[in-house]
């Protein structure tokens, strides 16, 4: 990797500071070279070795205090600091007991090596894992290039959904349950603190800009991630298919959350599906045609089909379709209390 | 006085040249007096489960490897690989890095020093563009005009004091390419427009056999007849540790090379080529090495530019490659290509195949086994061809060319007897004459619980479905005379065995020990060994499963010549003759006495004792068999593979430590489970590289993927004699595993890896065929 300034602010303020571009414009701020902020590390440091980015300086959050914390409750809510490690997640009883979808997303990442040192922040702000994307001689579109190798070519782990002009798929676990559970993030600028609803964070790349993946500038950082109490919380689950069950990416994955009356009639329903957009895909029309419904066969098979209408597969991803169908069926079967779907 | 001829007899034995295995006969001393190894059943150590020697070592960092060389002054090598998959070199300017601080050697690679395969295109290209070979850093005025063939190729390499300063500089060099067209995908380099890979075509016809008319004739009257096209692509070694070796050299008359080989006497020549230096000047050093798998022989491209730039410096250079360097230019196994056309009978009977055979080694031949690899129908042809692409060569990689053949043929097999409605195994066993396989079927059958399966293939309820398949392999497994042996055992009782083998991670070190111990009725831990230096006695390299077969012999051979040699100097003490001294649990005993062996030893020469061993025929053989079955779980609704048991009968002779083979064959098992589940290089075709050249992407299996391994040694072959083990417990599984996911979901995907994506678009077609 390049050589590179290190720097350990110990206030959000500082860090903020540090992450300033100076030049005016998009180009300047898209550029190679401008400050990143390091969480874990798990991600940047292999874009740096393999010289994706090339930053002049790492910004080191883990030096700023009270960031790594897990507070509140089902009851209350969760308030998550952006440098606790997805271990933390994983292995938090209140998660277990009222998020039990959210534990589940944290413990399907990666290894545990990678979940001790990876962060809640960072996880939300990883790049894409495309192999065009990610080998050093291929300048794609997300790279500054101008063509999207994947549309036309070894494109079995690419988009589905809201494809074009790129067709990454996001690679967060956490944020397709995140967002079932109607989560926001702090972000905290020059211009001081802000709330965002997770479901507007992240952007399509036909909607902004190519080379991003989210609404942040160059100088925001996530600290704080804010889980609402809810009454779907408690029905939550996330479902995470990889080809090989030992570090891997989802191919697709599907987090869902309901709430259901004691008769078993759904009151509302949340679905997200991970792997097969540039963005976790919400899944709305699918989510109302759940409410006021028993999750029978019938009501999941319907809901299946209805997450996946407008899929339009690429050459080789054709067989994400059924994939995320069945994922979506098991998911609601599994929030539901049904053994099989 | 005239000495008596010598009684000469002939032996075939395997020669292995860069891990590919032909058959030659030679000529050797009938010596007649071979000692046995005796009943297999009857040893002390040896066929019993022994503890690895360096397993403390090992499991607690302490082994050095080549990786773990640290030398004073040492200099690290990087390489700089060309992007493209062909392309003219236009300018080469090396300024910028010489400039970098820390850089203290840029060389350029010479284009005759090309990997494998790609070296005769080359020298064609080269006759038109002559260029001047590296050795100094090419000035920026000197353009530098070579082609390169493949995304990879080494076109540059730096020394520098740190990786990273390293890193860098290759990066500094500036390079221009004049991109030429390219084709990387076989089916492509086939059409009669493709680029050229070889200025003499794309396609090589290697071998053609049998009467094709009589063949389709055959299959014409057949009641059931099987016409698929099955493909593998190109995999990976994977080796741990890797390609590399560090060079100590200082501008001295000898020079010492730390190399991951599984060749300790490949290096010496080659490094001391490069260095200009008398052969014998350099000693190749191979303590313990991570991974070969057939891909490391000689010292390669990246230990010549190791020389090259030690050479400039005089000082010691470190070359280990980078992993991605190591999927690029470090060598694969070739992939296939291969069209199929079988047919049989109602009863069982194998009538006839005609198959077409594609090697896919990128600018290398490939390897496949000949079909009908271990079947014998009445009628069969066959043509095999190599098919060109912009890609490195592949490599000799375990068991080359035979996973590849036994996938084909034995998917065709599983498919022929379910449209003849007959139990997969009973076909195989009609159809295999040799009934060592019969014996091992049932075995196997036995273990996995075969009555268990599905009659039908995907006939099970509900979306997992399981299913069971089954395999054969062969190999050939024997040795030749390379080896020679020295023990010493000094008069302390020191018991010193030594020899310049390798241990590839297979065991070496320990039956090195134990056998010397079984003869002199010792301890494994009273003798120590020796190994991995080119100054001890010749070894062969390991390719081939030669080493046990070549070595082991070698190794009785000494250890009884060091019992005759102690027993001559103790059978005095004792007042019987040597021959009738007992050599059992630490003692020396005879005629009512008994001696310690320290006291026994305190009878010999100040200097000990000296005795060497010479390879004896009759203490190895050849031929293997090997079956494999394979139980997983199929979830019809994802696509997803679940291995649950897969069990490995190997037939080996006498196993010299049972602990060592099982584990080769889990290995075997591993490592073909990848194959057939989840790994393989993905070119992209429009731009001719590879987009899978990392632990990430290229899929390997984890723990999470295993199964439950059972390797069952074949105790029933009762040659009293050592073999190979390494290659045949990898063949088979690769075919057991495609044919269990067939049985479980009646999906047939004949393109490995068989992955997820595979079979839901399998069920996609059958639900549309069916509608």
């Amino acid at each position: 990797m390049n050589t590179f300034e290190w720097t350990n602010p110990t206030s959000v303020a500082e860090a903020v500071k540090l992450l300033r571009v100076e030049q005016e414009g998009a180009a300047a701020r898209d550029q190679d070279g401008v400050p990143q902020p390091l969480g874990g590390g798990q991600d940047i440091l292999t874009t740096m070795k393999e010289r994706i980015t090339r930053p002049a300086r790492l910004v080191n959050l883990k030096g700023i205090r009270g960031l790594d914390k897990i507070e509140g409750n089902a009851r209350r809510g969760l308030r998550i600091g952006a440098l606790v490690t997805l271990t933390q997640l994983e292995e938090h009883s209140e998660i277990r007991r009222g998020f039990p979808g959210l534990a589940e997303a944290a413990q399907s990442i990666a290894t545990p090596q990678i979940r001790n040192l990876g962060t809640v922040g960072g996880n939300l702000c990883q790049r894409p894992r495309c192999w065009y994307f990610r080998l050093e001689q291929v300048v794609c579109l997300k790279k500054g290039g101008t063509e999207c190798y994947a549309a036309v070519g070894e494109n079995k782990y690419n988009a589905i959904l809201g494809g074009g002009p790129s067709y990454i798929v996001h690679p967060s676990d956490l944020a397709p349950m995140l967002i079932a559970l109607g989560a926001s993030v702090v972000v905290e600028g020059p211009s001081g603190k802000r709330t965002i609803a997770l479901d507007k964070f992240f952007t399509l790349p036909k909607e902004g800009n190519v080379r991003r993946e989210n609404v942040l500038n160059n100088d925001d950082i996530i600290t704080e991630i804010q889980v609402p109490a809810s009454a779907m919380a408690a029905r939550s689950t996330y479902l995470k298919f990889k080809e090989r069950s030992s570090l891997d990416f989802a191919l697709s994955s599907v987090a869902a959350a309901v709430e259901m009356d004691a008769g078993g009639t759904v009151r509302q329903a949340r679905i997200v599906l991970g792997g097969v957009a540039p963005v976790p895909w919400r899944a709305p029309d699918a989510e109302k045609s759940l409410v006021g419904k028993r999750l029978d066969a019938g009501t999941l098979a319907e809901a299946a089909r209805l997450a996946l209408q407008g899929a339009v597969p690429l050459e080789k991803n054709a067989y994400k379709v059924p994939l995320t169908q069945t994922l979506v069926r098991r998911a609601l079967a599994k929030v539901g209390g049904a053994t099989t779907a | 006085m005239q000495q008596p001829a010598k009684k000469m007899k002939k032996v075939m034995v395997p020669r292995v040249v860069d891990g590919k295995e032909t058959m030659v006969e030679i000529e050797v001393e009938d010596t007649g007096d071979s000692p046995k190894w005796g009943p297999n059943n009857a040893h002390r150590l040896l066929n019993k489960n022994i503890t690895r020697v360096d397993a403390p070592l090992k499991v607690t960092g302490a082994a050095i490897y080549s990786y773990d060389v640290r030398l004073p002054g040492m200099l690290y090598g990087r390489i700089l690989r060309s992007p493209h998959a062909h392309a003219r070199i236009t300018k080469l300017d090396t300024t910028a890095a010489e400039r970098i601080p820390g850089v203290r050697a840029v060389t350029v690679v010479p284009s005759a020093a090309v990997v494998e395969g790609s070296q005769k295109a080359t020298e064609e290209a080269d006759k038109k563009n002559p260029i001047k070979v590296g050795g100094t850093a090419q000035p920026a005025s000197n353009a530098v005009l070579k082609i390169v063939r493949f995304e990879g190729e080494p076109v540059a390499a730096v020394a520098a004091l740190t990786p990273e300063i390293a890193d860098d500089a290759i990066r500094a060099i500036v390079v221009e390419y004049q991109a030429l067209p390219h084709a990387v995908e076989a089916r492509l380099a086939m059409k009669p427009d493709a680029p050229k890979v070889m200025p003499e075509g794309n396609i090589k016809a290697a071998s053609k056999s049998g009467d094709r008319e009589k063949v389709a004739a055959a299959i014409a009257g057949c009641d059931a007849i099987i016409e698929a096209e099955y493909s593998t692509p190109t995999v990976h070694h994977a080796c741990l540790e890797t390609h590399g070796m560090v060079v100590d050299y200082r501008g001295g008359n000898t020079a010492t090379a730390y190399a991951s080989t599984q060749g300790t006497f490949t290096i010496p020549g080659d490094t001391a080529k490069e260095l200009g230096l008398p052969e014998s000047a350099v000693t190749a050093v191979v303590e313990h090495m991570g991974g070969g798998f057939g891909a490391k022989f000689g010292i390669g491209v990246e230990g010549k530019l190791a020389c090259q730039l030690s050479k400039q410096t005089k000082a010691p250079v470190k070359m280990m490659l980078t992993r991605t360097d190591e999927f690029l230019f470090a060598g694969n196994r070739s992939g296939s290509w291969q069209k199929l056309k079988g047919g049989a009978m109602a009863d069982g009977t194998l009538v006839a195949l005609d198959a077409t055979q594609y090697r896919l080694g990128g600018l290398g031949d490939g390897s496949q086994a000949n079909q009908p690899y271990v079947y014998r129908p009445t009628q069969s042809y066959r043509e095999v061809s190599s098919v060109y692409t912009n890609q490195d060569s592949s490599r000799a990689m375990r068991a080359p060319g035979h996973p590849q053949a036994s996938f084909a043929i034995e998917c065709l097999i599983d498919d022929l007897a379910a449209k003849i409605n007959i139990d997969p195994i009973v076909f195989r066993k009609k159809n295999l004459p040799d009934t060592i396989y019969h014996r091992q079927i049932d075995r196997g059958a036995r273990e996995i619980g075969w009555e268990r399966r599905n009659k039908t293939p995907g006939g099970s309820a509900g979306p997992l479905k399981r299913g069971m398949g089954c395999a054969v392999g062969t190999w050939g497994a024997g040795g030749g005379p390379s080896c020679v042996v020295d023990v010493n055992v000094a008069r302390d009782g020191a018991v010193v065995v030594a020899v310049g083998s390798q241990d590839l991670g297979t065991g070496t070190r320990t039956y090195t020990r134990a056998i010397i111990a079984e003869e002199l009725g010792l301890s494994i831990s009273d003798v120590l060994e020796k190994i991995g230096n080119s100054k001890l006695g010749n070894a062969n390299a390991s390719g081939g499963s030669t080493t046990v077969p070549s070595l082991a012999p070698a190794l009785k051979d000494a250890a009884v010549n060091a019992r005759l040699a102690v027993a001559g100097k103790v059978a005095p003490l004792l007042g019987i003759k040597p021959e009738e001294v007992i050599f059992a649990d630490g003692k020396l005993s005879g005629g009512g006495k008994s001696l310690a062996w320290k006291q026994a030893c305190a009878a010999l020469p100040a200097s000990g004792i000296s005795a060497r061993g010479a390879w004896k025929e009759p203490l190895q053989a050849r031929g293997v068999h090997g079956v494999c079955f394979a139980e997983v779980e199929v979830d019809i609704e994802t696509g997803f593979v679940r291995p649950i048991k897969m069990v490995h009968v190997q037939d080996i002779g006498l196993p010299l430590n049972r602990l060592a083979v099982a584990s080769q064959i889990n290995g075997g098992m591993i490592q073909s489970l990848g194959m057939a589940l989840y790994e393989g290089r993905v070119m992209d075709a429009q731009l001719g590289i590879m987009l899978n050249p990392s632990f990430n992407d290229y899929k390997l299996p984890g723990t999470l993927e295993m199964p439950q391994l059972v390797s069952i040694i074949d105790d029933e072959d009762l040659r009293e004699a050592v073999l190979g083990v390494g290659e045949p417990s990898l063949i088979p599984a690769v075919g057991a595993v495609a044919n269990a996911v067939f049985n479980a979901c009646g999906i047939r995907v004949r393109e490995l890896p068989i992955t997820p994506d595979k079979i839901l678009m399998g069920m996609m077609k059958e639900e549309r065929q069916k509608s």
